[in-house]
């Protein structure tokens, strides 16, 4: 989905001349921030893949006579309170941080939409009710929500997403119904209905394109909310404690050497934030993208 | 207008027992025996345990016990905790100075940093000014807040000695749990105030308003930002939420008193109704404060209540 | 909370390792105020009255009901509120403190205690025989909820009020332990006016008869006491016998190591407890700090097998692992050389301690691969063994948070083990009450257990009456059965300790225990502070400590 994405965004620039010779140091700003974004996200989404490739070292492996060595030569990213290697760690350990990234938004993202569908589509009385459940679901912030089901489940790699995923989905759900709802009134839909179209083949012919951009948009930023969410639970000690520890649980576990080994957090503190900073870099140029008052200017 | 403030009253209230129902279900629905979690079953007698059960009501159907639970809720109690008996309304109240002392003034770092950087970044679009607020806005939504606030601590009161590193008591101690919560929020604000400048200064009536020879300085602040802010008061609503969540994390880093430490401290402890408590009592501010903004955005701009009430996304 | 700790804190000991930071250095600057509980009484200078401490604890206490409470955490504020019938000091010697002399009966069943005739609770209360037997028989009393001081008081059967003053205790059997754990705070006596007053709310308005009074608890933040005008009799653990110099203590809850340091580095509180190892040595170099250390006796950090688990109740396995895992290694990465490594169920300060253990089992993968071998366990293709289609798996519960860095210790023989073949499955949980003690859900749990008597091994390793909750180790045999119950009475210390030597060596010979590290209760102060002490049992005592103006 975010290579998807981003090449779409390249390719977008590259078919708009005008835009080109108007204003060039924008683009090539834009461009480099969001090729940077780009490169980033996608290193991480190989470290995810095929983390033996990459690391230098197997994250396990623990030996005490390594322990706490700063960064340098043999350990570009130092070494834990295990003797472990940080950046073999971090590699390893973004599998499970995008997964929970990725497997939140798409269960959010996927019924919200489903339900904002539904709703917008069939209108009437299940149009308030499902509304009201939105309502109901937004009242209560994400990470309490989060919260709320870890004190109930407990703490467990799917619980996360989950929480996660409930917390997403009005947001989904809204932009979803408003889409269809502007969409649906508008000439061209009557003019396909009153020539035969059916309702199906309107929904995804039209609705659904006009609808995708804007879900996209939340859903690369929902990604890296997701991740933050999950690494707050870890703090709270809501963690999943596992072998390989996702990003959130190296840098709350290592947050207590700050001082003595800045580096066990720092690094997946980073890792974590650059793959945030970057989802939503891929965002908002996504969102400029796709933007049809933005593409006529 | 008597007529938009009871509807939304009603449907606020609609929302609320809503929310009950959906706390209720998560925490009571979820597996795991609240009994069995709250006492020590070896030195209990299978007999003292059904009492127990009984006088909880655990023993019911779930219905019942729901319907008994709102019954309450709505008298005012929220029950009891289950670790010391206290009840959990009056607690609540006890530990909320601290959480508003935190989300207002969090609230306010967030508002003027993130508006005037974001007035700077779209008025300066695609600059080099431009771009760097932008990076900083990311870092501040990118960054997990526990984080940020320990390097806060380390900085500020380890090394500088400027600020206390922990507390609920006094100005000074707010400062740092602020500035790692407000970071946040301005991170939002600083792209939502850019977005609607941007979009604003976009207008034809801007255009006109050059055209007509008014000098940009007016043009920007008088007329463009005014617009742009109109959305800003839907954000103070999301903003509300989101600051209240975050004090969970700030206030236990920050070892605060505040209710968000209270329900960290009840979700370690086992102690449902606490849980419960705080987040139904986090819902029924989120949905007053969200009444309040929609209201108000109502009376700003009737214009804008048609289109909203249009668009029909409640509040947001 | 964490029903982990469920330990009768019997006796403690405090091995003097007063650590100093840049010692040397801070006498010749700062010798008037230098900061030290040992070198006090070189003091010439009479010590400061008036100021308040601020003391940052790392955890919420669970009641400051001392029978109630089941926490260590809680005992570090009960030292101030309340007082015992004794005192204990270091050298396990028994002092009066509210009782002033004391006779046992012949056959070791009954004790008499003279108490003080001058002693009030804080609030107005008198102190006298009354009050003693009214705190006793509110532990027996199954509706006060009693945790840890019910198993601190047993034998304990009834009180007879003699006079007054005089108090004779009835024993169901003597017990050698009994007067060391009346030194306990978790035995301590409280006001019963104010008892009676607050029933199961006591625990929010604790009245005794220590130091300073109880003001107020603001839940999860800050408990406040203040000076006992009034107090007059501590006992001969510390030197001042009156009323303490202090004004007041703030005890604050910081669970965030980073800002529990950096309140005590900011010099916003004066004094932190559980200084996490790795901040120990830069604590050390702090020339605006002080750091103490205690190491604490009893139990030491130990795990614990099922044995009542196949395949771990099976000797053999035990020593697999017992050679698989490399326990120095763990204490050494994790601890930092500021931890003490553990060879033996009870910790070297401990009452019958026996050395001989020291570096007795060495690690040894060839021969826990061996032992796997000779039982049958074959390597599978992930390099698990199997027997039968099943997988050698050992099922290893910690509780969150992650305490001295238990989770870590599971997490190391994880990975020590998985070289040996053997899957180990990690359960972290909040609710290590349900998982280890309600389902028995376990092939490994951790527990330590603060006390300085041996007899506590009782509660771990002794076989239980059928239907009786099991012991961590299931362990039952009759011949420790028997050795831990001459334990009890034996009152002749070459014995007891031939006794105690016995059990220690068949419980590492036949592998029922893992034993980790020895805690050491650590504070880190601001240097104006002095006269820190610890009791017996490691816990802070605030009688003499004041602050430098």
């Amino acid at each position: 989905m975010r290579e998807a994405a981003s090449v779409k965004t390249a390719w977008r620039t590259k078919r708009t001349p005008t835009t080109l010779q108007r204003t060039v140091p924008k683009i090539v700003v834009a461009r480099w921030m969001s090729l940077t974004a780009g490169a980033v996200v996608l290193f991480l989404i190989a470290c995810a893949l095929v983390p033996q490739w990459i690391a230098p070292y197997s994250p396990t492996d623990m030996q005490a006579d390594r322990i706490l060595l700063p960064p340098g030569s043999a350990y570009w990213l130092g070494t834990d309170y295990f003797g472990r290697d940080v950046f073999s760690l971090i590699v390893y350990g973004a599998r499970e941080s995008l997964f929970i990234g990725f497997a939140s938004v798409l269960v959010g993202g996927v019924s919200g939409a489903l339900l904002g569908a539904l709703s917008g589509y069939l209108g009437g009385w299940v149009d308030s009710v499902l509304m009201r459940i939105v309502d109901v679901i937004m009242t209560i912030p994400g990470v309490l929500l989060a919260l709320a089901v870890a004190a109930g489940l407990g703490p467990g790699l799917w619980n996360i997403v989950l929480a996660v995923a409930i917390a997403s989905l009005p947001n989904y759900a809204r932009i979803m119904r408003g889409q269809i709802l502007s969409v649906k009134s508008r000439p061209f839909i009557t003019a396909s209905r009153s020539i035969g179209a059916s309702e199906l083949s309107v929904f995804v012919k039209h609705v659904l394109p006009n609808s995708l951009s804007p879900l996209l948009v939340m859903a690369c930023i929902g990604v890296g909310t997701s991740i933050l969410t999950g690494s707050g639970l870890s703090f709270l000690g809501l963690g999943v404690l596992k072998e390989i520890p996702d990003w959130g649980a190296l840098l709350s576990q290592g947050r207590g050497y700050l001082t003595v080994a800045w580096w066990i957090c720092t690094f997946p503190g980073m890792a974590i934030t650059l793959f945030v900073l970057s989802v939503n870099v891929i965002g908002d140029e996504l969102r400029d993208a796709l933007d049809p008052r933005k593409r006529r200017e | 207008m008597a007529k938009v403030i009871a509807v939304r009253l009603l449907s606020c209230l609609a929302v609320v027992a809503g929310s009950s129902v959906l706390v209720f279900c998560i925490l009571y629905v979820l597996p795991g025996d609240v009994v069995m979690n709250m006492i020590d079953p070896s030195s209990m007698s299978p007999e003292a345990i059904a009492n127990l059960r009984h006088e909880l009501g655990v023993d019911r159907p779930f219905y019942e016990q729901f319907l008994h639970y709102f019954r309450e809720v709505l008298r005012g109690d929220f029950g009891k905790s289950l670790v010391n008996s206290e009840p959990v309304l009056p607690k609540i109240f006890a530990h909320l100075p601290a959480t508003l002392e935190l989300a207002i003034s969090a609230s306010f770092v967030s508002l003027t940093v993130g508006l005037a950087l974001g007035v700077l970044s779209a008025v300066h679009r695609n600059k080099p000014i431009d771009i760097a607020v932008r990076i900083v806005a990311l870092f501040g939504i990118s960054m997990p807040t526990f984080w940020s606030g320990i390097l806060l601590i380390l900085i500020f009161s380890v090394f500088l000695g400027w600020f206390p590193a922990m507390g609920s008591n006094g100005w000074n101690t707010l400062v740092l749990p602020a500035l790692t919560l407000g970071m946040l929020g301005a991170g939002f604000i600083v792209r939502m105030v850019r977005n609607s400048m941007l979009e604003v200064l976009g207008e034809p009536f801007i255009t006109t308003l050059r055209a007509k020879g008014l000098a940009e300085r007016a043009v920007l602040y008088r007329h463009a930002l005014r617009n742009a802010l109109i959305p800003g008061v839907t954000m103070m609503g999301i903003l509300a939420g989101e600051m209240l969540a975050g004090t969970v994390v700030i206030e236990t880093v920050f070892s605060r008193q505040g209710i968000g430490r209270i329900i960290a401290d009840a979700i370690m402890a086992k102690d449902l109704p606490v849980v419960q408590g705080v987040v139904l009592f986090t819902a029924i501010v989120y949905v007053i404060v969200n009444a309040l903004v929609d209201i108000s955005y109502a009376y700003i701009d009737p214009r804008i209540r048609r289109l909203h009430n249009d668009r029909r996304s409640g509040w947001a | 909370m964490r029903k982990g700790w469920k330990a009768p804190f019997i006796a403690l000991f405090l091995i003097a390792s007063t650590i100093l930071s840049s010692c040397s250095a801070s006498e010749s600057k700062n010798g008037a105020s230098f900061p030290s509980g040992a070198s006090e009484a070189n003091e010439s200078t009479a010590p400061a009255s008036g100021g308040e401490l601020t003391y940052a604890l790392a955890t919420s206490p669970d009641t400051l009901d001392p029978h109630r409470s089941g926490l260590a955490v809680s005992v570090r504020v009960f030292r101030t509120i309340f007082d015992s019938l004794v005192a204990q000091l270091p050298d396990h010697t028994i002092k009066p403190w509210l009782a002033t002399s004391w006779t046992v009966s012949p056959d070791g069943k009954s004790y008499t205690f003279k108490l003080r005739q001058d002693v009030k609770f804080q609030d107005g209360t008198p102190f006298n025989a009354e009050a003693v037997k009214f705190s006793f028989d509110r532990i027996l009393d199954p509706a006060t909820g009693a945790k840890n001081a019910t198993a601190l008081l047993k034998p304990y059967q009834s009180s007879e009020v003699i006079d007054d003053y005089t108090i004779k205790l009835n024993l169901e059997t003597p017990s050698v332990a009994f007067l060391g754990n009346l030194s306990q705070a978790m035995l301590g006596i409280v006001s019963p006016t104010a008892a009676r007053k607050y029933g199961d709310q006591f625990g929010q308005h604790p009245v005794g008869t220590g130091p300073y009074k109880f003001v107020k608890w603001d839940e999860n933040s800050d408990i406040r006491v203040e000076r006992n005008p009034d107090y007059k009799w501590a006992p001969e653990l510390v030197d001042n016998k009156g009323a303490p110099y202090l004004d007041a203590i703030d005890f604050k809850i910081i669970p965030e190591e980073a800002t529990r340091i950096g309140s005590v580095q900011s010099g916003q509180v004066g004094a932190i407890e559980t200084v996490p190892p790795q901040n120990v040595l830069s604590l050390k170099n702090d020339a605006k700090l002080q750091l103490f250390q205690v190491n604490t006796g009893g139990l030491p950090y130990t795990l614990f097998f099922n044995l009542s688990h196949e395949p771990w109740n099976d000797a053999k396995a035990r020593q697999a692992v017992q050679y698989a895992v490399d326990i120095d290694a763990i204490v050494k990465s994790l601890y930092l050389g500021t931890y003490e490594r553990a060879w033996s169920p009870l910790a070297p300060t401990t009452f019958g301690y026996d050395p001989s253990l020291e570096n007795g089992v060495k690690p040894d993968l060839d021969k826990a691969n061996r032992l796997l071998d000779e039982l049958g366990w074959v390597k599978g293709a992930d390099g698990v063994r199997e027997k039968d289609a099943k997988k050698l798996v050992l099922r290893y519960v910690d509780g969150s948070p992650n305490r001295e860095k238990r989770n870590d210790i599971a997490a190391m023989i994880q990975q020590q083990l998985k070289k040996a073949g053997i899957d180990v499955q990690v359960e972290i949980t909040k609710d290590v009450s349900t998982v280890v003690y309600t389902n028995q859900a376990y092939d490994l749990y951790g527990n330590s257990q603060v006390n300085s008597d041996p007899v506590a091994l009782n509660s771990f390793y002794h076989s239980i009456a059928p239907g009786a909750r099991p012991t961590l180790s299931h362990l039952a045999d009759p011949e420790i059965d028997k050795l831990l119950e001459q334990g009890v009475v034996e009152t002749d210390d070459v014995k007891r300790k031939e006794i105690y030597g016995k059990v220690q060596r068949y419980i590492i010979d036949n592998a029922v225990i893992l034993p980790i590290y020895v805690f050491p209760y650590t504070v880190a102060a601001t240097r104006d502070l002095s006269g820190l002490k610890f009791d017996s049992l490691g816990y802070p005592l605030f009688n003499d400590v004041s602050l430098a103006k």
